[in-house]
């Protein structure tokens, strides 16, 4: 009742100039919120900070995931702690996550830019600026959310059988061909899942640019999601909104098939 | 034979060399991954005064405790906490029962519609949460549930993923167990109860975790059905103090870390649970 008929109402929906206070006189208006949709510069301003901001996070989290991971699993002292540090901001809450940063990132007492003072005369306002902005959000989320890749990672380095490795040893492999001929083979299927993962849930960004930018400067942070939120919520176009949905879930289908077309098939 | 040992030592040295680099790199991640923590908490026990100054203070000159007070005292802090306990535990428990029942009757039970069930329950995997939220409001909003808290909890059961792990741990447990037990006169209820969901423990208290740690994070839904100030979340109700005139930094740091410390403290002593619940979600959802 919560999963499917929601997901038949809102594509039923996207067709209607829908009335909130009495549906059953919403107006059957075929496609034209999506043709709205596309001729709305402010939804492809959106568009482009999704992907613009997925484009920053995604590579981040995975590869600083599977670093963290690889470096862990080697003989460090104190693995227990370093663990727990680096997964400890995954539980945090994305608002409680915001605030923190917004003193990190303040232009006139934040953190960064106290330390910068040192080494140039007019640190930048991280969050003011449209060229800063949004890699500010997206590395503020890599540290909120690189622990989850790590723990993954971690786990599905440590059930690589070790004489593979010791294989590769014999054969007077490198640590780099060891990475690549044993390591990336055998962690394939956790490294497909965590990139998936990662571009479905980065391309639904939204609490980051709601609380610390309010999608600005000047648009420049702007988001589906958060357009999403604003057309139903705000403005009350369901109609659009539930139109915004079903093109981010387009995106999503397309992004999966091609993730596994691309690393699926990598033999 | 000289030549072999320098050979070994220096071999040795530049694995020694190597590992201490991993060390390094390895601890300074932590170190930074710990200091926007360690800043926020300082900055919460600070007097305004030194809130503003343009110099960091990791230390503070002065403690006070009067953004503590305020939240406490002056903000709906408490309902805020109290509402956010109900609804991601009262959350987690229908997960739990419901998932393990479906689950249950999925994989112990025969009847007809099974697949189809279970068919339903892989595909929801696919639609992703967002393309729901404005015909769910429609739902909920249908049912007058905008805000309270089952509007926020009914729409967070409706997840698939307890009842996709608990089916896959259902389904390896042995015929021979419930066997031996309708042998010895159990119902089917007497078996869910007494023989499946005790044999299901580590795994229900790894979902019971995740899914309480999640409820408890989420955002956009309540921040959607919840409209009503004393209705809020935590999560929104400290958005809401950020964005109102009235704050002050030192507040915004006191409320983020009372907000945490529920979650750091279950964190503390059930980390190796979470852990495991979120390597079972990546590891289940792939094989």
């Amino acid at each position: 009742m919560f999963l499917v008929w929601p997901a038949l109402k809102g594509f039923y929906m996207s067709l209607h100039n829908w009335d909130p206070f009495v549906p059953s006189e919403s107006e059957f208006i075929g496609l034209d919120n999506y043709i709205e949709l596309f001729n709305d510069p402010v939804f492809w301003d959106a568009m482009k900070g999704t992907i613009y901001f997925v484009a920053l996070s995604v590579p981040l989290l995975v590869i600083v995931g599977l670093g963290l991971a690889l470096g862990v699993n080697k003989n460090v002292k104190g693995k227990r702690v370093l663990r727990a540090i680096y997964f400890s901001p995954y539980i945090l809450t994305v608002a409680v996550v915001t605030l923190i940063w917004s003193e990190v990132y303040s232009e006139s007492y934040g953190l960064i830019n106290h330390y910068l003072g040192y080494v140039m005369s007019d640190p930048p306002g991280w969050l003011t600026s449209t060229e800063l902005a949004m890699p500010a959000l997206a590395f503020m989320t890599v540290w909120w959310l690189v622990g989850f890749n790590f723990v993954i990672f971690l786990a599905a380095r440590q059930s690589v059988p070790e004489r593979l490795y010791e294989a590769a040893r014999l054969d007077g492999a490198s640590t780099w061909r060891a990475f690549k001929d044993v390591t990336l083979p055998q962690m394939r299927n956790s490294i497909l899942f965590v990139v998936i993962i990662q571009f479905i849930l980065q391309f639904q960004v939204f609490a980051q640019p709601f609380v610390l930018t309010t999608g600005g400067p000047r648009g420049s942070t702007d988001t589906l999601v958060y357009y999403l939120y604003r057309s139903a919520f705000s403005q009350h176009q369901y109609g659009y909104g539930a139109a915004i949905g079903y093109v981010l879930v387009m995106i999503l289908v397309l992004i999966a098939i091609i993730n596994f077309k691309v690393i699926g098939t990598n033999d | 034979m000289t030549d072999s040992t320098t050979q070994q030592t220096s071999r040795l040295d530049d694995v020694s060399l190597r590992s201490l680099g991993t060390h390094v790199v390895l601890y300074g991640v932590a170190l930074l991954m710990a200091i926007p923590y360690l800043y926020t908490i300082s900055r919460s026990f600070q007097p305004r005064k030194y809130l503003m100054d343009p110099k960091p203070h990791w230390i503070p000159p002065e403690i006070t405790l009067e953004h503590y007070q305020y939240l406490l005292t002056e903000s709906l802090f408490v309902q805020w906490t109290i509402n956010t306990f109900v609804i991601a535990g009262g959350a987690t428990i229908i997960i739990l029962v419901v998932d393990s029942m479906i689950a249950f009757s999925l994989t112990r039970l025969d009847w007809p519609g099974q697949s189809i069930v279970m068919g339903v329950i892989l595909a929801s995997f696919m639609v992703p949460y967002y393309m729901n939220i404005v015909p769910l409001y429609t739902v909920v909003a249908d049912l007058g549930l905008v805000n309270s808290y089952w509007g926020v909890i009914l729409p967070a059961v409706a997840s698939p993923l307890g009842v996709f792990l608990l089916y896959q741990f259902f389904r390896d447990i042995p015929d021979e167990y419930e066997e031996a037990a309708r042998l010895d006169g159990f119902s089917t209820f007497q078996i869910y109860y007494r023989i499946i969901l005790p044999l299901a423990r580590p795994i229900l208290a790894s979902l019971a975790l995740f899914m309480f740690v999640y409820n408890w994070n989420a955002f956009l839904w309540p921040l959607i059905v919840l409209s009503d100030e004393s209705a809020y979340t935590l999560p929104i109700g400290l958005v809401n103090l950020y964005q109102g005139n009235i704050t002050t930094p030192g507040l915004h740091m006191a409320v983020t870390v009372l907000a945490s410390l529920p979650l750091f403290i279950v964190y503390l002593f059930f980390q190796g649970e979470i852990v495991r619940a979120v390597q079972v979600q990546g590891t289940g959802t792939t094989g």
